[in-house]
C-alpha cells in the first residue's frame, strides 16, 4: 500500500493507482474532460492538473500514478488559475451556441466553465472552423467545431467497440478527429453503435435522431431492458411529453455499462411508428365464421381483443395438429423474449403442442 | 609484403581512359624498370581521383602531389626528376582541388574535435576505415575489461550529461534502465534532429556512423539491452543508408549480433525512420512513433527507463551522447572531465547560423564563451553590423542580449540566463533584427509542430502567435503584453511535454531582454528594427528618431511643390535648414536605393528644400492660448522643439538659455563651417515667431530655481539641459595650462574668445564628433601641427567618416591604438605621453577592447592638449542652487523658499550626475518635471533630440490636461504622395557627389565647406526615390489593417 497526502488529508491506496483515482477516495473531487473511467488515461487535456511537492511544473493527476509519501495539492490557487486558462483556451474557439446546443445542460465544458467561471476571451474568438452535421451517418451527428479534441471518442471506438472508426488527423491547432483516414464514418467501417457519441463530453458528437427533439433538464429518463436480444442491456428511455426521444447509455446499468450496439442505442424509432401493432388484428373471415379465399384479394384484418385472437389463434393449432399431428407445428421464437417468455414457449411446444419443433431467431 | 617508397595512382575512370591513362601506366611501368625503381616506387590502378577534365592524372603518395594533363613524353622527366631524385615537377604540377566544405571546416583555435574527430577524415561506408582510427577498440575493452556496472561508473565519472538538449546525466539514467527488473529491454538513439538550422547529428551519422553504433553496443552492454533503434528522420536519406551500411558491416564482422566478439552478449539493431515531425524529438513521442502509433508524447512518470518501447525498460541517448562514448571509455572519465566545467564536461557540437561571418558546424569544449564561438570562431557579426542576440537551443530556446556574451556555456549558465543547451543549434542575430519578429518566427515553427495532443500546446501556442502576429501587425493594444506574458507562463507550466513547456521561450526571453522593441511595437507602433512591414512605412522613416517623413517630401521635391515637402518636414522637424547641413542622415544608411547602388542623397535634396525659403520667415500655426504656462530650460533643440510644439498647442512657452545665444550645442558645439550662423538663427527666429519667448543668459542655479519657476506660475518645466560638461582624462597633468576640454574650446571659438592656436601644435583625444570639430577648427583658427590621439582604431571611431575624411584631407594627423598616461611640461604643458594599445576581446559595443602595452609609452610634443572623449550634463546647479533672496521680504518666506529649493530639487534623481533618471515619459522624479535631449539620452544628434523635444512635448500636455501621463502615444503623421515618376526610368541614375570647397580656402576661415544642390540636381536625385511607402501603404491595404 502507498501512503501519500492529498490536499493535506492522509490517503492509502494500492499500488497502480492514480492520484485522481486517490483524489476521489478522500472525496476531493478533480475536475476532468479528456479523462474517463472507462477509457485509458492520456493526460492530454490537463484540466485535473495538480501541484505535486518537489515537482516542477503542475503534473495531470489521471495519469500519475500515486507514489509513497507524495504530497499533492489540488485547488492551490495556481492550480486554479491554470484551470482557467486551460478552459479559456478551450473556450477561446468554441462556437457560442450553447443556447441551441443539443447537449447544453449535460455538457462537461459547459459545466466547468460554469464551476470555473470562465468568460470566453475577446482575443480568442475566431469564429468557427469546421462544417456542422459534417458527417452523412444516419445516427451520429457530428460538429467539430464543438470539439476539444479529448480523443474520447478515438479511445472508445477503439478500447470499446473495437472498429478504429475515429483516429487524430493534422497537428497543433487544426489536430481534431476523423473517420479512418479523413472518410466519412460509415465508410471507415462504423457500425453506428453510438460509443463516440455516448463519450464525448460536449456537442461535438450527438444524436442526430433526436437533435433538437429535448434536453437532458427536459426528459424523464426511464431505465429499462432493451428488447432487441437476449443480453439483457439496459439503458435509459429519455422521454418528453409521452414520447422517447432518445436512447442514453449509463454506467448504472450492470451488464454493458456505457456501451449499447446500434439496435438498441438508435433502434427506437418503432415504440412511436405509425405502423406498429399495439392491438390484436385477425383476418375478417374468422371472426365472421365465413371461409377463406383461394382466389382474388384476401379478407382484409380487423382489429380484435386480445381473447377473441388468442381463441382463434389456439382453435386453428388444435385443428392442424389433430388433422395433421403435432410434428406439423414448429415454434420460432425471438431473441427479443426474455428467457423467461423463450422457456414457457419450449414448454408450450414440447409439452402442450407435443413436438420438439421448436428454434429460435438466435441473433440480433 | 615489399616495402614501397613511392606509391603511384594512376586515374583510371572513363574521362582519364579516354584521354590516355592506359598508356600512362604501361609507360610509367617501363620508365620505372629502366631506371631500376620497380622495386621501390609502386605504381597502381585507382578508379577517380576527382579532377578528370584535367586528365590524365596521377597522384603520388605519401608526397599528395598530383600531377595532371600529363603526356607519355613527360614520364622519362617525371621519373628523373621527381621518383629518382624526389624534386616535384612543376609544370606538370595541378593541385588537388580542396572541396569545401561548407558544413564543416578544419578546426579553428578554441575548438576541439572529439564527437567529430573522424567526420571528413574516414570513408563511413568502410568499417575498415573505423577500425583503422581506433574503431571498436572500446567495445572491446569494454567486453573483456569491464562489468556492465564498471562501464556505468565510467560513464557516471566522465560527467557526460545528454546531448540532446536537458542534460541529463548520461551514467544516471543507464544506472536506471539497468536497475529495472523486467526483460527484454530496448536502447533507442535519438536521430530525430528537428531544429531548424540544426545539422549536428546529421553529419555524424554521414560521417563517422559507426561511433555511434560502437557507443550503442556499449550502452547495451551496460544497462543490458538485447535490441535497440535508431530513430532517424527520413529527410536525412543519406544518414540513414549509411547507418544501414554501417549496421551490416558491423553485423558482418560479428560486432553486432549473437555472441559479441565472442562473448555472451547479443545485441542488434535497426534504424526505424521517423516522418520528421519535431515533436518526436520528445522521447515518449519517439517511443510512440517507433511503436507505429501517432508521434505524441505521454507523461512521465513511468519514465522510459522502467516503461518505454513496447513497455519494456528503454534507454533512450541522443546521437552525440554515444558517439561521445568510444572516447570515453578508450581515454578514461578523467580526460574527458578535464574538458568543461564542473557541472558541465567534455565538448558539445553547436551549428552556427544567422548573420555571421562563417556559419557551419563546430565543436568546442563546454565552458567557452559565447563571444568566443560568435566572434573567435564565427568571425563576428557579418557585414560589419552589430550583435543583438544569439538564440541558442533551437526553436525552445532563448535569446540572449549582449550582456551574457561572456557567459560559459554550459547547462546551468544557459539555463539560468532563459536559454537553453538544446540540441546545440545557434542563430545569430545582428542589430537590424526585430526581436518580436523573431519571437513570431520562432512561434509559427513550434505551433505548426505542436502535436496537438494538450489543450495549453495545442490552443496556447496559437494564441501566442496570434498575439504575436497583432503585435508585429501594429495593432497591439496596451495590456497585450502582460496578457501575451501570462499566457506564456501558463503554457509552459501545464503543458505535457518539453515542446509545449519550451515553446514559450522565445518569447519570453525576448520580453525579458528586449520589452522596450515590444512597447515600441504596442505603444509607439513603430518597430525600431524596421522588419515588422505593417509598422514599417519605409526604412528612412523608420530610422529617423524623429520618423521625418522623407519619401512625402522627396516625392514633393520631384514634383517641384518644395513649399508642401517643408510643410511636412515641419511637422516632426522644425530644423529644415539645420538638419540639411549637420544631420548624420541615419536615414540614408538604410535607404533602400543603397541596396542597389547608392542611397538617396536626403539630407541634400533636404537642404536644397529648405533653403528655397531661407529668406521667408515661418510663423508656425498655433492653437488658441489655453492660459497655461510652460518654462522650457535649455534653448538647444530639444528645448527650442519642445517649446514649438508646446505653443502649437496653445501654451505659453518661455525657454531660459544660459548663453547669450540660444541653439545649444547647435550653436556653441557645431563650428560654423559645417553650420552657419545665418540659418541656424534664421530657424530659432521661426520658434520665436510661434510666441515662445527664449530668454538668454539665465543660468539655472543662479538667476532661477525649479522652485521660482512654479512661483511664478509655470505649470510644468521641460530640462533641456544638453551635455555641456567635459569628460576628464584623468591623468596627472590635466590641469596644466594649455589642456583645454574639448566642449569647452568649441564654446570659446563660438563666442569668439578661443585661446590664440596661431603657430601652436595642437593634441585632441578621442575619436568622436568634437574631436574632429576641433581638429578642423585649429586649423581655421592657424594651428601649426594637428594631432588626434584615439585609443582604438580608425573603423572603431564614432565620429562619422565624411568628417573623418575631410580631416584628414585638411591634414590631420592620426594617432591609433594610443591612449594618454601624463600630460607633460611644467605650468605649461610640453606634451603628452602617450601608452600604445594592444587589440583585445570584442567588446559589447561590437569593437575591439583595447588594452594598454606597459612600456610601450612615447611622448607627443605639443603646445596645446584637447581631452575630447565625451560630455556629460551638468548638474552643478543642483548641489548649488542659490535662491534670489533680495526678492523674497520676510525672513520666514526665505527660510520656507530655501527648504523647498533644496527639497524639491533633491528629488530630482540623476543616473549618477550623468543624465536625468526619466520614467517612459520624460517624466523625472519630481512631479510636473520633464527631461529631454542631451540630458536624458547622453550626448547624441540634433535630429535626436527634435524627436526628444516632440515626445517631450506630448508627455508635458497629457499631464497637463488628464493630470497624468504613464507613456507618450507618439503618432507618425502619414502623408500619401502619389508617384508621378517612371522609377524605370531612373534605374540607371546616380547619386551626385557632394560638393565641397577647396581645402586649401576651407583652412582660411569658418566658411560652410559642403556646397548644396541645384534644382535640377536636387529634383532628379528625389526621383531616384524608390518609395518604399507606397509598398507599405499596399500591404496595409492587402491586410486590411488600417
Amino acid at each position: 500500500m502507498i501512503n501519500l497526502k492529498i490536499n493535506g488529508k492522509e490517503v492509502q491506496v494500492p499500488e497502480g493507482t492514480t492520484v485522481l483515482q486517490a483524489a476521489g477516495q478522500v472525496g476531493v473531487t478533480i475536475p476532468t474532460l479528456c479523462n474517463h473511467p472507462d477509457l485509458h488515461a492520456t493526460g492530454g487535456c490537463r484540466i485535473c492538473v495538480v501541484d505535486v511537492k518537489g515537482w516542477r511544473t503542475p503534473m495531470a493527476s489521471c495519469t500519475l500514478p500515486a507514489s509513497e509519501g507524495m504530497e499533492v495539492e489540488t485547488h492551490s490557487p495556481a492550480i486554479l488559475k491554470s484551470r482557467k486558462t486551460i478552459l479559456e483556451l478551450l473556450l477561446a474557439n468554441h462556437p457560442r451556441d450553447c443556447l441551441t446546443c443539443d447537449v447544453g445542460g449535460s455538457c462537461e465544458l459547459q459545466d466547468l466553465s460554469y464551476e470555473y467561471q470562465v468568460q470566453v476571451p475577446e482575443w480568442g474568438t475566431k469564429g468557427t472552423r469546421y462544417i456542422a452535421d459534417s458527417d452523412p451517418n444516419p445516427f451520429v451527428r457530428v460538429d467539430m467545431n464543438r470539439c476539444i479534441q479529448c480523443t474520447r471518442c478515438v479511445r472508445a471506438c477503439t478500447e470499446i467497440q473495437g472498429r478504429f472508426v475515429w483516429t487524430m488527423a493534422e497537428r497543433g491547432f487544426d489536430t481534431h478527429p476523423v473517420p479512418g483516414a479523413d472518410t466519412d464514418m460509415l465508410d471507415a467501417r462504423c457500425e453506428s453503435c453510438g460509443a463516440c457519441v455516448a463519450y464525448c463530453p460536449t456537442g461535438a458528437l450527438s444524436d442526430k435522431m433526436s437533435y433538437g427533439q429535448g434536453r437532458t433538464h427536459q426528459v424523464k429518463k426511464v431505465m429499462t431492458t432493451c428488447t432487441f436480444c437476449g443480453v439483457g442491456c439496459q439503458f435509459e428511455l429519455n422521454v418528453k411529453d409521452g414520447r422517447v426521444i432518445r436512447v442514453t447509455s449509463t454506467e448504472e446499468a450492470p451488464v454493458n455499462g456505457n456501451h449499447l450496439c446500434v439496435k438498441g442505442r438508435y433502434g427506437y424509432d418503432f415504440i412511436h411508428h405509425p405502423d406498429r401493432l399495439v392491438k390484436p388484428k385477425v383476418r375478417r373471415y374468422l371472426i365472421e365464421g365465413k371461409k377463406k379465399k383461394t382466389k382474388g384479394k384476401p379478407w382484409e384484418w380487423v382489429e380484435t381483443d386480445w381473447d377473441t385472437a388468442l381463441d382463434l389463434a389456439a382453435r386453428k393449432l388444435h385443428d392442424v395438429r389433430t388433422n395433421f399431428g403435432a410434428d406439423s407445428i414448429g415454434v420460432l421464437t425471438s431473441a427479443k423474449c426474455t428467457n423467461e417468455e423463450n422457456y414457457v414457449m419450449n414448454k408450450f411446444a414440447r409439452q402442450v403442442l407435443g413436438t420438439n419443433n421448436i428454434d429460435h431467431c438466435a441473433r440480433l | 609484403m615489399a616495402n614501397y617508397r613511392l606509391h603511384i595512382l594512376v586515374c583510371m575512370d572513363p574521362v582519364c581512359r579516354e584521354k590516355g591513362s592506359q598508356q600512362i601506366l604501361e609507360s610509367l611501368k617501363k620508365e620505372l624498370i629502366t631506371a631500376g625503381l620497380d622495386d621501390e616506387v609502386r605504381v597502381m590502378e585507382t578508379p577517380h581521383i576527382g579532377g578528370c577534365e584535367q586528365g590524365p592524372e596521377i597522384m603520388v603518395y605519401p608526397d599528395e602531389v598530383r600531377y595532371a594533363g600529363i603526356a607519355v613524353e613527360d614520364i622519362p622527366e617525371l621519373v628523373e626528376k621527381h621518383f629518382l631524385k624526389g624534386r616535384v615537377v612543376p609544370r606538370l604540377l595541378s593541385p588537388l582541388e580542396e572541396h569545401e566544405d561548407k558544413e564543416l571546416s578544419a578546426p579553428k583555435p578554441k575548438e576541439v574535435r572529439v564527437v567529430l574527430r573522424n567526420c571528413g577524415k574516414i570513408d563511413p561506408d568502410n568499417i575498415e576505415d573505423y577500425l583503422a582510427e581506433d574503431g571498436y577498440q572500446a567495445l572491446a575493452k569494454v567486453l573483456t575489461e569491464m562489468t556492465p556496472e564498471k562501464v556505468i561508473e565510467e560513464v557516471t565519472a566522465s560527467g557526460l550529461r545528454g546531448r540532446g538538449g536537458a542534460g541529463f546525466p548520461a551514467g544516471r539514467k543507464w544506472g536506471l534502465a539497468r536497475a529495472t527488473q523486467d526483460w527484454p529491454k530496448y536502447l533507442i538513439c535519438n536521430a530525430d534532429e528537428g531544429d531548424p538550422g540544426a545539422f549536428m547529428n546529421r553529419r555524424v551519422l554521414e560521417g563517422d556512423p559507426h561511433s555511434v553504433i560502437e557507443g550503442m553496443i556499449i550502452a547495451a552492454y551496460a544497462i543490458g539491452a538485447s535490441y535497440g533503434y535508431v530513430y532517424c528522420r527520413a529527410e536525412y536519406p543519406v544518414a540513414v543508408k549509411t547507418l544501414r551500411i554501417a549496421i551490416r558491416q558491423a553485423r558482418e564482422l560479428g560486432l553486432l549480433g549473437k555472441n559479441i566478439m565472442g562473448k555472451d552478449f547479443d545485441f542488434d539493431m535497426e534504424v526505424r525512420m521517423g516522418a520528421g515531425a519535431f515533436v518526436c524529438g520528445e522521447e515518449t513521442a519517439l517511443i510512440a512513433s517507433i511503436e507505429g502509433k501517432r508521434g505524441e508524447p505521454h507523461p512521465r512518470p513511468p519514465f522510459p527507463a522502467v516503461k518505454g518501447v513496447w513497455n519494456k525498460p528503454t534507454n533512450n541517448n541522443n546521437v552525440e551522447t554515444y558517439a561521445n562514448i568510444p572516447q570515453i571509455i578508450l581515454n578514461g572519465a578523467p580526460w574527458f572531465a578535464a574538458m568543461g566545467t564542473e557541472k558541465s564536461k567534455g565538448s558539445k557540437t553547436f551549428a552556427i547560423a544567422g548573420d555571421v561571418e562563417h556559419p557551419g558546424l563546430i565543436e568546442v569544449p563546454l565552458g567557452i564563451t559565447l563571444r568566443e564561438v560568435i566572434y573567435d570562431i564565427g568571425g563576428g557579426i557579418k557585414d560589419g553590423k552589430g550583435y543583438k542576440a544569439v538564440q541558442i537551443g533551437g526553436p525552445m530556446g532563448g535569446c540572449l542580449p549582449v550582456e551574457y556574451l561572456d557567459r560559459p556555456i554550459d547547462y546551468e549558465s544557459l539555463t539560468a540566463a532563459g536559454a537553453m543547451m538544446g540540441s546545440g543549434g545557434m542563430v545569430i542575430m545582428d542589430d537590424e533584427t526585430c526581436m518580436v519578429d523573431i519571437a513570431r518566427f520562432f512561434m509559427e515553427f513550434t505551433q505548426e509542430e505542436s502535436c496537438g495532443k494538450c489543450t495549453p500546446c495545442r490552443v496556447g501556442t496559437h494564441r501566442i502567435l496570434e498575439m504575436l502576429q497583432t503585435i508585429c501587425d501594429g495593432k497591439g493594444q496596451p495590456g497585450d503584453i502582460e496578457k501575451l506574458e501570462d499566457l506564456c507562463h501558463e503554457v509552459i507550466r501545464n503543458s505535457l511535454c518539453g515542446l509545449g513547456q519550451g515553446a514559450p521561450n522565445p518569447v519570453l526571453s525576448t520580453l525579458k531582454h528586449f520589452r522596450a522593441e515590444y512597447e515600441a511595437h504596442v505603444y509607439e507602433k513603430r518597430c525600431p528594427a524596421g522588419v515588422c512591414k505593417g509598422l514599417t512605412r519605409a526604412f528612412c522613416i523608420n530610422t529617423c528618431p524623429a520618423n521625418v517623413d522623407s519619401p512625402a517630401y522627396l516625392a514633393l521635391i520631384a514634383q517641384g511643390r518644395f513649399a508642401e515637402g517643408l510643410e511636412i518636414h515641419r511637422k516632426t522637424n522644425p530644423f529644415a535648414l539645420i538638419c540639411g547641413r549637420v544631420c548624420p542622415a541615419f536615414c540614408e544608411n538604410r535607404c533602400r536605393r543603397g541596396l542597389i547602388d547608392d542611397a538617396i542623397s536626403i539630407r541634400m535634396v533636404k537642404r536644397f528644400m529648405a533653403d528655397q525659403f531661407y529668406n521667408e520667415p515661418w510663423t508656425p500655426v498655433c492653437a488658441p492660448s489655453n492660459g497655461k504656462r510652460v518654462a522650457v530650460v535649455g534653448a538647444g533643440p530639444a528645448g527650442l522643439t519642445a517649446a514649438l510644439r508646446l505653443a502649437q498647442r496653445g501654451y505659453g512657452v518661455t525657454v531660459f538659455e544660459k548663453m547669450p545665444q540660444p541653439g545649444g550645442m547647435m550653436t556653441y558645439g557645431i563650428p560654423s563651417y559645417r553650420l552657419p550662423r545665418e540659418p541656424l538663427f534664421s530657424e530659432i527666429d521661426n520658434i520665436r515667431r510661434a510666441g515662445v519667448e527664449i530668454r538668454c543668459n539665465q543660468a539655472l542655479g543662479t538667476d532661477f530655481s525649479i522652485a521660482s519657476l512654479k512661483d511664478d506660475g509655470y505649470k510644468a518645466i521641460v530640462m533641456a539641459l544638453g551635455a555641456h560638461k567635459s569628460r576628464r582624462l584623468g591623468v596627472p597633468g590635466e590641469e596644466k595650462q594649455g589642456v583645454y576640454h574639448g566642449i569647452d574650446i568649441l564654446r570659446e571659438i563660438a563666442l569668439g574668445e578661443a585661446p590664440d592656436l596661431t603657430g601652436k601644435r595642437i593634441a585632441i583625444v578621442g575619436g568622436g564628433d568634437v574631436a574632429i570639430d576641433v581638429a578642423r577648427s585649429s586649423w581655421r583658427l592657424g594651428a601649426a601641427e594637428v594631432h588626434i590621439i584615439y585609443r582604438r582604431e580608425k573603423e572603431d571611431m564614432p565620429a562619422h567618416l565624411e568628417e573623418i575624411t575631410a580631416a584628414e584631407e585638411e591634414g590631420v594627423q592620426f594617432h591609433f591604438l594610443s591612449n594618454p598616461v601624463e600630460v607633460l611640461g611644467g605650468d605649461a604643458i610640453t606634451g603628452v605621453r602617450l601608452q600604445q594599445q594592444r587589440r583585445g576581446d570584442v567588446d559589447n559595443s561590437g569593437r575591439r577592447s583595447v588594452h594598454s602595452i606597459p612600456g610601450s609609452e612615447f611622448d607627443l610634443a605639443c603646445d596645446v592638449l584637447v581631452p575630447a572623449i565625451g560630455q556629460i550634463t551638468d548638474f552643478g546647479w543642483q548641489a548649488d542652487a542659490k535662491v534670489e533672496t533680495e526678492q523674497l521680504d520676510t525672513h520666514l518666506a526665505i527660510l520656507q523658499h530655501k527648504r523647498r529649493t533644496r527639497d524639491e530639487e533633491k528629488q530630482i534623481e540623476t543616473n549618477r550626475l550623468s543624465t536625468f533618471k526619466v520614467g517612459l515619459a520624460f517624466e523625472t522624479t519630481l512631479p510636473g518635471v520633464f527631461a529631454a535631449g542631451d540630458a536624458v539620452q547622453g550626448p547624441a544628434t540634433v535630429i535626436d533630440a527634435i524627436a526628444q523635444g516632440n515626445k517631450v512635448a506630448i508627455a508635458v500636455h497629457t499631464w497637463l490636461t488628464q493630470g497624468k501621463v504613464e507613456r507618450v502615444l507618439y503618432k507618425q503623421p502619414v502623408h500619401m504622395i502619389n508617384q508621378t515618376v517612371d522609377i524605370l526610368a531612373y534605374a540607371d541614375a546616380r547619386r551626385p557627389q557632394t560638393q565641397f570647397i577647396p581645402a586649401e580656402l576651407r583652412l582660411s576661415g569658418f566658411q560652410e565647406v559642403e556646397k548644396g544642390y541645384d534644382e535640377t540636381q536636387a529634383r532628379e536625385e528625389a526621383k531616384r526615390c524608390l518609395r518604399c511607402d507606397l509598398e507599405w501603404q499596399q500591404y496595409i491595404k492587402d491586410k486590411n489593417l488600417q
